[in-house]
């Protein structure tokens, strides 16, 4: 990847972030409930991108582990009464240890293969919760709190404190992968993505290292799933559903694989569109459909991809006249 | 015993695939610093003696010895440590990665310092300047930050030498560094080859006879897995068993 591709990307992003931020000041209770939901989604693209896009390892299960970390806080914070400051803390890396277990498995498969392996325990996890009684089953939990922030001044119950504490998070997570992928561990998971074998060949331990970024993603994952436990303050299996993975893998194609801004863009494009259009039409995720189709047929990387094409069109121009 | 003076050496290597011999009881002495070229015609078994050199294939029988060191129960990675190095017959790179993260992650890999998370990789100027080293020594230090699509054909093959020159080798294995070369992306391959500092040890599969015989300082020539003659190039010129079992198919092939 090209330097001038970064900082570009990095731009895309500082303005995405910062409009949102603005949209957040000015949003009313509807707005802003959109706004907490689009960086839950936010997080939880950006997670995937880093598995998908950087690594190459397209996971059809990644909603199980939002479901795990939002289930795992409930269980912390509501059946065992634990403080939701610790059970916020403890749950997504109760979660990247669940991801650990299952990435050690799900790795020794490679392509379609791991499509399918990793769609199957997304459904085993969905399952679980699913038919667990203690849980709630299908009626999901209801009653999950907040955090106290108030003692640094922070009203969590304000939706717009709360909405713009998630995006800050959403900014920080987006921060922290761009930085981690241009670290020596990012470029080796872009090399895995590129040419794992010749990597094997020359002589790094490449399913250690694709069990370390499952594990990873799943603890984003994870957060993400607490932030929405606590948006919501309330969760049900649909969490975990596969349809929920699929919805996420859409998010971070429409964006731009492996651009980490575009999985942000495609949040936000997919949780307007999926309001919006349906308040038009029960047919919105028809529309939807054909919307992918010319982002994937346009044969750019998503948004972001197709946003570098017109960038460098533009600059190249006066150049040349 | 080993031979006193022999970097790389081979004894009664053999290797058979469920009945088929490929290797047959090769030995092999080089010494340091020697430039060495494996010849033989198709299916002589060249690449599958870089494979079990390499540790890729493990041998039905014999030892491979560097140093006087035994390696054979070694896996690819701890020989690579040990100062062996391949490149592959076929471009085998990272093309969506720039010419200087190719040698980087080649560095990485090697080198194992792939799960450090705490420091950017552009920041590591001991590594850059390593990078930008052998870069120069495969004459792409102009095309650092080129994306490896982007490249010619004969400069990926000069950047397959590249990555294995990361490792710090001190024997290079160099499986057809020139194969779908034109003759003037040969000649610069050659030259390039020839520039490498004298203290290398290079193993090298070639099928340009002309290739061989200027630049090799002594030949291997292999046929169905087992050592046909060995010697300088003068030699194996005139070798009445090479004439008339490898050269002359290789004419009669030529000209089919």
């Amino acid at each position: 990847m090209m330097p001038g591709q970064i900082s570009f990307r990095h731009a895309i992003a500082g303005l995405t972030f910062a409009g949102l931020f603005v949209y957040g000041t000015q949003a009313e209770y509807f707005g802003l409930e959109l706004l907490a939901e689009i960086a839950v989604f936010a997080i939880l693209a950006m997670s995937l991108d880093l598995l998908a896009g950087v690594a190459g390892l397209v996971s059809l299960g990644h909603a199980a582990f939002l479901g795990i970390g939002a289930y795992l806080f409930a269980l912390l914070a509501v059946n065992w009464g634990w403080p939701p400051g610790l059970a916020l803390v403890v749950a997504p890396l109760a979660t990247a240890a669940v991801a650990l277990v299952v990435g050690a498995v799900v790795t020794r498969v490679r392509g379609v293969f791991f499509i399918m392996i990793t769609l199957a325990f997304g459904e085993m996890g969905h399952e679980f919760f699913f038919q667990n009684r203690a849980l709630g089953g299908d009626d999901g939990l209801a009653g999950i709190p907040r955090l106290d922030l108030t003692a640094i001044g922070l009203d969590l119950a304000d939706p717009e404190t709360f909405a713009l504490s998630l995006l800050l998070v959403a900014a920080l997570v987006y921060i922290a992968l761009a930085w981690l992928v241009a670290t020596p561990y990012g470029r080796v998971l872009a090399g895995i993505h590129g040419n794992e074998q010749r990597l094997r060949a020359l002589g790094l331990p490449v399913r250690a290292y694709k069990t370390s970024v499952f594990a990873l993603a799943g603890g984003l994952a994870g957060l993400a799933g607490v932030l929405s436990a606590q948006h919501t303050q309330f969760i049900t299996p649909q969490l975990l559903h596969w349809t929920t993975s699929g919805e996420i893998l859409v998010m971070v194609i429409l964006g731009g694989l492996a651009t980490l801004v575009g999985p942000v863009i495609g949040a936000i494009a997919l949780t307007l569109l999926r309001h919006e259009l349906s308040g038009y039409t029960d047919y919105w995720g028809f529309w939807l459909g054909l919307f992918l189709i010319a982002v994937v047929v346009g044969g750019r990387n998503g948004i972001v991809g197709q946003a570098e094409l017109i960038w460098r069109r533009l600059r190249r121009r006066p150049g040349h006249a | 015993m080993p031979d006193v003076g022999a970097l790389l050496e081979t004894e009664g290597l053999s290797k058979h695939f469920k009945g088929l011999q490929v290797t047959r009881d090769i030995g092999l002495a080089i010494p340091a610093g020697q430039r060495h070229a494996i010849i033989g015609p198709n299916g002589a078994g060249k690449t599958t003696l870089f494979n079990l050199l390499a540790g890729e294939l493990a041998p039905s029988a014999g030892r491979i010895l560097l140093e006087g060191r035994d390696i054979t129960a070694l896996p690819p990675n701890r020989r690579a440590r040990l100062g062996l190095a391949r490149s592959f017959q076929k471009n085998n790179l990272f093309e969506a990665e720039t010419v200087l993260d190719n040698l980087l992650l080649a560095d990485i890999a090697r080198g194992g310092w792939g799960h450090v998370f705490w420091r950017r990789l552009a920041a590591d100027r001991a590594a850059r300047d390593k990078a930008e080293r052998v870069a120069a020594a495969v004459d792409l230090q102009d095309r650092l930050g080129q994306e490896v699509r982007s490249l010619s054909y004969g400069a990926r093959r000069q950047l397959e030498v590249g990555l294995a020159l990361m490792a710090e080798p001190r024997v290079l294995l160099l499986d057809e560094p020139t194969s779908g070369m034109s003759p003037e992306e040969t000649g610069l391959m050659m030259e390039l080859i020839d520039s490498l500092p004298r203290e290398l040890t290079i193993l090298i599969i070639e099928h340009e006879m002309d290739v061989v015989f200027t630049h090799a300082e002594r030949i291997t020539v292999l046929n169905y897995g087992e050592v046909l003659a060995a010697g300088t190039p003068e030699e194996i010129r005139r070798s009445e068993v090479v004439q008339r079992t490898y050269l002359g198919i290789a004419d009669e092939s030529e000209s089919a």
